[in-house]
């Protein structure tokens, strides 16, 4: 006959019964020196299997028994019609499931970087006000005025005519003033970017790769119209905050940002706006265009030119700006005519 | 009267337990978090349903719904706080000073929760400690030890403990405890002359790199920084790895070393050294297999925790073991239900 051994306890004293556990209709008989019980499965409560420790029967008056030998007592509950099947342990106990579990864990993971993470930079950047990300900007034209960015050299008059328009340009777009940042620099070329505080850089090779001719004005414009997209968005800042996790998991903890200041200016170099940024960017800046009368051409002109100038010239410093991450300009300076013509 | 040890041990598998938190883990995730209070429950009944004495093993009797209410009390609390501190930072420092004054009564809660739910032969652990003690060892003595910067927190230590393993009882057998404060300052003092050793070999270390770098400009140059930075790590490193297994190899002896169940004494063997190896081949294995390695460390530190307690007995241990009973006690079902919510600390 089917039985497995077991201590039983009675729950007033710690003293131990060893007996035999044989099955009954619907229930346990147990069997030892000084005890003899039938217990109806319905008096009593069997804990789900839990790797290879003891299986324990919890009785309705108090008393349990500890099961050791796991083969025998599965026998004796299935001998005495018992289901004591489990789906979560049965999970636990192969290694099949476990690494099913693994995968999918892994999974999760991948999907909190790819769809979570970018969420709760958007939640957490729109939380940070214009003013206190300035900091951001004020410390890393600091560290980039040390080396990377040189003072322009551009002709004064050129740059406050420049500078008035971009004011004109910020008040239509509602955003906080600061003022437009001339800057030379060969390791970057000709580019423009923006920061996450609102602070717009422009390089003296942008200026003069949009020549001198009538609408150069407009084309210069108009590309700082596209940053003024990423501004408007917190592109930059919420670029900052992805790829400094801990620093996110900080901000929205404490909504302090003074952490993020000493890693903002590597992080910022290191950052390249995603596809979805840019044309998001490329859209506002038509919509600005629009309101400033400036024809969409310009911006076509100057993605151009500014492809061209790079594609001689290699750039040297992955940077997040203009030209970054997008491999096929005709297709963009396409979608620019295109959502123009839907608006 | 003959006097015997009977050794504590663990029969639990890394790659058994591995399975188990893979699973629970992938459940966590799945239900936002919710699961992880029945994950808890199944966690500390592997532990304790792996831990034997005297041919018996424990067992954890929490229910995960309780573990569930005090997260989730516990996340309100914390959220309110969030939310105050940034609307009115005044009523926060409010909050906060409620949150530290009901701090000992959760304390005090969670002590009970965690040994009235642990059993041994079918009879229940539980906590007697008072409120008002707890208010004592919880707020003054720390109070006391940071006064002091911390001079005098060995002695808030040693209340502590003498609160936790004095007041804990096993069905109708009180424990106690009777270590007095001189061996908690000893070990105070000896991580202390450790630890001041270890900076001054990682400051030589960086006065030597510094003085051969000369040509560097000092100031708040990002290189230098890193360069501190570095070295703070340094220390954080050689604390953790050469200080750590001693202190809790030291502090773990002396406690258990002078708790007694009834007249019975437990004994403690842990030894710095081998902790030592297990933490940093912990930490090595964890690193290399990106955090995969956590349960099989866990079980292998709780198994070296497990096998190097034992319990000296005063007479026969089969007759001691065997003669406990339940205390008796009206208040029995009603306890259960007040604590029923637990706080992680």
């Amino acid at each position: 006959m089917t039985s497995v051994a077991a201590f039983y306890y009675d729950g007033n004293s710690s003293e131990r019964h060893a007996l035999l556990l044989t099955p009954m209709h619907d229930g346990l008989e147990l069997q030892g020196d000084q005890l003899a019980r039938q217990v109806p499965f319905s008096a009593m409560r069997i804990a789900a299997k839990l790797g290879s420790s003891p299986r324990l029967i919890y009785f309705a008056d108090g008393g349990h028994c500890e099961v050791t030998d796991h083969a025998a007592f599965e026998r004796v509950l299935h001998e005495a019609g018992f289901d004591a099947h489990s789906l979560v342990a049965h999970f636990e106990g192969s290694w099949r499931y476990a690494l099913a579990a693994l995968l999918l864990c892994i999974a999760c993971g991948l999907a909190t970087i790819r769809w979570g993470l970018p969420w709760a930079a958007q939640l957490a950047a729109e939380r940070i006000p214009y003013s206190t990300a300035h900091s951001i900007d004020v410390q890393a034209m600091r560290a980039f005025d040390q080396g990377l960015l040189q003072p322009s050299k551009l002709p004064t008059a050129r740059r406050q005519l420049l500078q008035h328009r971009f004011e004109t340009l910020v008040n239509e777009s509602g955003l906080p003033q600061f003022p437009l940042q001339f800057r030379d620099s060969k390791p970057i070329g000709a580019n423009a970017f923006a920061l996450p505080g609102g602070t717009v850089v422009v390089t003296d090779d942008l200026v003069q790769l949009a020549g001198d001719d009538n609408n150069s004005d407009d084309e210069v414009i108009a590309v700082l119209a596209h940053e003024l997209g990423h501004v408007k968005e917190r592109h930059a800042l919420r670029q900052l905050l992805q790829s400094s996790v801990v620093a996110l998991a900080m901000t929205w903890y404490v909504g302090d940002i003074s952490n993020l200041l000493a890693a903002a200016p590597t992080l910022l170099l290191q950052a390249n706006y995603s596809r979805e940024f840019e044309t998001r960017a490329d859209r506002y800046a038509v919509k600005m265009m629009r309101v400033e009368g400036i024809p969409v051409d310009r911006l076509a002109d100057m993605f151009r030119k500014l492809e061209s100038a790079h594609r001689t010239e290699p750039r040297q410093s992955s940077f997040g700006e203009l030209f970054a991450s997008h491999p096929a300009t005709e297709k963009r300076i396409q979608d620019l005519y295109h959502n123009h013509a839907d608006d | 009267m003959q006097n015997q040890q009977q050794r504590f041990s663990f029969t639990g598998t890394g790659s058994e337990y591995f399975r188990i938190w893979i699973v629970n883990l992938l459940l966590t995730i799945v239900t936002f978090g919710i699961y992880s209070a029945w994950a808890k429950v199944k966690r500390i009944q592997y532990f304790y349903r792996n831990t034997w004495f005297n041919g018996s093993s424990f067992d954890y009797h929490g229910s995960p719904h309780a573990i569930l209410k005090g997260r989730i009390i516990a996340v309100v609390l914390f959220g309110i706080y969030n939310v105050t501190v940034k609307v009115a930072p005044l009523m926060g420092l409010a909050i906060f000073a409620l949150i530290l004054a009901v701090m000992p009564l959760l304390v005090l809660k969670s002590f009970q929760f965690r040994l009235h739910n642990t059993s041994y032969r079918g009879l229940r652990f539980s906590f007697v400690g008072t409120l008002k003690a707890a208010y004592v060892n919880f707020i003054l003595y720390p109070a006391l030890a940071v006064v002091s910067l911390t001079l005098l927190s060995p002695l808030a230590q040693q209340r502590i403990k003498r609160y936790q393993h004095g007041n804990s009882r096993f069905g109708q057998t009180s424990f106690s405890f009777n270590a007095g404060v001189g061996g908690f300052f000893k070990i105070y003092f000896l991580t202390v002359l450790m630890t001041i050793v270890a900076i001054l070999v990682v400051a030589a270390g960086v006065g030597f790199l510094v003085t051969h770098q000369s040509t560097m400009p000092a100031g708040n140059n990002p290189q230098q920084i890193m360069k501190f930075v570095a070295a703070a790590y340094l220390v954080l490193i050689l604390l953790m790895f050469f200080v750590a297994p001693y202190v809790v190899s030291r502090t773990q002896n002396l406690v258990w070393n002078n708790t007694y169940l009834g007249p019975h004494r437990f004994v403690s063997a842990l030894q710095a050294r081998k902790l030592f190896w297990i933490f940093l081949s912990n930490i090595v294995g964890i690193i290399l297999t990106l955090g995969l390695f956590k349960p099989f460390a866990d079980i292998r530190l709780l198994r070296y925790h497990v096998d190097s307690m034992a319990l000296q007995t005063e007479g026969d241990m089969e007759t001691f073991v065997a003669e406990q009973s339940q205390e008796v006690s009206a208040v029995g079902t009603e306890v259960a239900n007040i604590f029923d919510f637990d706080i992680d600390f």
